[in-house]
């Protein structure tokens, strides 16, 4: 049995070292009644065995101070610091510099009449509305542009309006808004065709997309040719639309065009065709010019691409390509391959179907119709004058044709289509005028609308296949003061005759061949178009209907096509009218002026019930227009 | 380049932000010449706020991430430092606080202009500065001579927003 004492001391021991516990030990009296009542709870009922004496013993209790710790062990810590993160960059190149253009431009050359675009004035009393839309045309990455910065470089350029319209690149009319998108369109593309109709403005287009090329730094060195009677047409555009670009025209002799070729630091190198076949192919191929961009005018030159002409064009070097026409298509669908081989988009000797050319020219070529772009631009009044042949006419016609159709069926099986080719040039000819009596209907008719015309003061172009029609119509116009613009006249000369046309009031006829005034002239203030005989191609015949009727024409253009019944002529209308939808499923509906194929030689024959008796029936036959502005050149 | 341009360095910086579903905000910054012309164009990966950066900034999150930590990162990465930075969105305002250049906010009719802050109309933009750095009006009156009349600062952040879109859409979607 445990013994306790009376009464019990307790010992605290303080933690050594902690300054604001003491170090003193302190006894504590404990209470006896405690004493007592801890007897009473720890008495334990043991047997007196002697061995656990301990369990009598009071235990001894002692306490031990502890302070509280001033600092957690796990405190959630942040401190704000940059979050790291990596940026994408992009540099755009440095545009080329030039001097600036003049301030008072104000006229172009062919008598356009377009809003001037007003200088910027230093302050302005009318704010812009902010809430007001603003006409904006953006320029929009091409399909091909796979890299992002690619893409980021078309993204950022600002919107061509104001582009244009701001203090570096002063343009003297502002474009309509379909030109607007040319520009943008061209601007972005490596290979494009810009197949607008005639007149729709594909030169100032083409200028103000180089234009921009040049100054954001994309193009440093362009090449751009054209048919030999263009070039006076270009070097005066780029003039009017971009004043302050360097133009250098190929020409000289051969060491002079060498170097021009090959001298580097000429932003824009104006050729023609037939001195870039010769010369680029003489070049030896370590100096061949390297370019940044080659644009080809009337490219449906190329159209045969196995011609000479097409396979120096192709060899140039260049980063882009781009094609112009307002003819994609003249005769077949092929053209359209070579213009695609041209501009790289399809391999070499490829023969893309009509389906893969239709998703081809979806991609790459951009074309507008006047009807789709201009519906505000005065009509073009077409009207098909039906003649009947005078008798004298009438006589020689029938007498020709018999005698021909004789003669085709005497040749039997030697027949070619060179022969009834002939026989068809002979009674065209005989439909213009009879050339023992010198009688003509459409003489006639034209002299009586001519009286018309002069006495209000207007003017006419008159086009026919024949420089001999023109020379023998010059005398008998000679109230009206004919001009005359063919082949057969110099170059030089041909500028001149254009001025006087256009500003003598008394000149009231320009007589032009198809060959020579069909392309790239601007005679908006013609308002009458005579077409004194059928050229083969409707196409042709277009471009040169669209001399007068373009961009800036103020009042309708009447359009004559002179027509001799039951003649040849209203035989090969018919079979050309039927052949003009064919191709509108290439281009696009609403395509009306564009794709005519020009007659082959089984048609040919079927104009006198012949029968094609070669295996090639499917030849084209017939001058060609191209070829004959070369020639005329 | 006019001779006007070589005598006269004046370059805008335009700066927009966008937010990536998911993976937080990205932001760009394109240097135009005076005309609008491109010179340069930056933009940041996305960055991302988490939970504790949320819950401790408050209603602050949105100037820091956007204005301090991508503006001033874009800022920092340009060779070509602008006379002025514009931006629609008011949140990069907070940008000023961070650097010497002004920095001012359009009327763009999707952001709403605070009511505070000095005011400069330039072309057809009302910009609002920041409200502690009034005297950035003051400084941009004296050079708004060297901007064209016809000159559109809002237009470049819509060129601005483009690039990021296609950022995004090329890079970051992924």
């Amino acid at each position: 049995m445990s013994s306790w004492p009376d009464e019990a001391t307790v010992e605290t021991t303080d933690v050594p070292g902690n300054p604001e516990q003491s170090t003193t030990s302190e006894i504590l009296t404990i209470d006896p009644a405690l004493i007592a009542e801890a007897r009473r709870s720890t008495k334990v009922d043991v047997a007196q065995t002697g061995f656990n004496p301990a369990l009598g013993r009071l235990p001894t209790i002692e306490t031990q101070g502890y302070s509280l710790n001033t600092v957690l062990d796990f405190v959630p810590s942040w401190t704000a610091r940059r979050i790291p993160m990596k940026c994408i960059g992009l540099t755009l190149p440095d545009g080329m510099e030039f001097m600036p253009p003049k301030l008072d431009t104000t006229m172009t050359s062919d008598g356009t009449q377009l809003r001037k675009i007003a200088p910027p004035k230093p302050e302005t009393s009318e704010p812009v509305d902010p809430d007001k839309p603003r006409k904006a045309t953006r320029i929009k990455p091409p399909a091909d542009a796979l890299s992002l910065q690619d893409r980021l470089f078309y993204l950022l350029q600002p919107p061509l309006e104001s582009w244009l319209a701001g203090q570096e690149l002063i343009m003297p009319f502002e474009p309509f808004a379909y030109q607007y998108e040319g520009i943008a369109w061209l601007f972005a593309r490596q290979a494009a065709l810009l197949a607008d109709e005639m007149g729709l403005g594909k030169t100032m287009q083409t200028i103000t997309a180089i234009r921009l090329l040049l100054r954001s730094g994309q193009a440093k060195r362009i090449v751009l040719i054209c048919p030999k009677p263009l070039i006076p047409n270009w070097q005066r555009e780029f003039k009017t639309w971009a004043e302050e670009l360097p133009v250098v025209t190929v020409e000289g002799n051969g060491p002079r065009r060498r170097m021009l070729w090959t001298m580097p630091g000429i932003p824009v190198l104006l050729a023609n065709y037939e001195l870039m076949a010769r010369d680029i192919a003489e070049i030896p191929d370590d100096e061949q010019p390297k370019f940044d961009l080659l644009v080809l005018d009337e490219a449906q030159r190329i159209k045969n691409r196995d011609s000479r002409t097409a396979e120096v064009a192709r060899s140039i070097r260049r980063r882009r390509s781009w094609a112009l026409t307002g003819t994609p298509i003249e005769n077949r669908p092929e053209e359209l391959g070579a213009l695609f081989e041209f501009l790289e988009v399809i391999p070499k000797a490829a023969s893309p179907d009509l389906r893969q050319l239709s998703k081809l020219a979806k991609k790459y070529i951009l074309r507008r119709t006047k009807d789709l772009v201009m519906k505000d631009m005065p009509p073009r009044i077409d009207r098909d004058a039906e003649l009947e042949l005078t008798d004298a006419q009438e006589l020689a016609y029938r007498t020709a044709e018999k005698e021909g159709v004789v003669q085709l069926n005497d040749l039997g099986d030697s027949i070619t289509v060179q022969h009834v080719f002939e026989l068809v040039l002979r009674l065209k000819q005989i439909t213009n005028f009879d050339p023992l009596t010198g009688e003509s209907a459409k003489l006639e008719r034209l002299m009586a609308d001519m009286e018309e015309i002069a006495a209000s003061g207007g003017k006419a172009i008159l086009f026919s296949q024949w420089t001999k029609t023109i020379d023998w119509l010059q005398p008998h116009l000679k109230e009206f003061n004919p001009l005359i613009y063919h082949g057969g006249v110099p170059t030089k000369q041909r500028e001149p005759i254009l001025a006087r046309f256009k500003a003598e009031p008394d000149k009231h006829i320009l007589l032009m061949s198809y060959g020579t005034g069909a392309v790239g002239l601007n005679l908006q203030f013609a308002g009458y178009v005579f077409l004194y005989d059928r050229w083969w191609n409707p196409a042709i015949e277009d471009q040169a209907i669209n001399r007068a009727h373009r961009i800036g024409v103020k009042n309708p253009v009447i359009v004559t096509r002179f027509i001799c019944k039951n003649t040849i002529e209203e035989r090969i209308d018919r079979v050309l009218r039927e052949k003009r939808e064919l191709f509108q499923a290439i281009l696009g509906d609403g395509d009306t002026e564009n794709v005519t194929l020009s007659m082959n030689a089984s048609e040919i024959f079927g104009l006198f019930d012949l029968r094609a008796r070669h295996k090639d029936g499917s030849k084209s036959i017939g001058p060609k227009p191209v070829k004959a502005i070369a020639d005329a050149a | 380049m006019s001779g006007a341009a070589k005598t006269d360095p004046l370059r805008l910086g335009f700066m927009e932000t966008m937010e990536v579903e998911g993976r937080g905000h990205i932001g760009g910054l394109l240097i135009t010449n005076q005309n609008g012309r491109p010179l340069e164009f930056q933009c940041t990966t996305p960055v991302k706020p988490n939970r504790t950066q949320e819950i401790l900034f408050g209603e602050t999150l949105r100037p820091w991430l956007l204005g301090e930590l991508i503006g001033c990162t874009l800022l920092d990465r340009v060779a070509i430092k602008p006379s002025l930075i514009v931006t629609s969105n008011l949140h990069l305002l907070e940008l000023r606080n961070h650097t010497h250049i002004p920095v001012a906010c359009t009327n763009d009719a999707r952001t709403k202009i605070a009511e505070q802050g000095e005011t400069l109309r330039i072309g057809g933009n009302i910009l609002r500065f920041h409200e502690a750095h009034g005297v950035d009006a003051e400084l941009l009156s004296k050079q708004k001579h060297l901007l064209p009349d016809s000159a559109d600062l809002a237009e470049p952040l819509e060129r601005v927003r483009e690039a990021l879109a296609e950022t995004i859409k090329t890079v970051f979607a992924r």
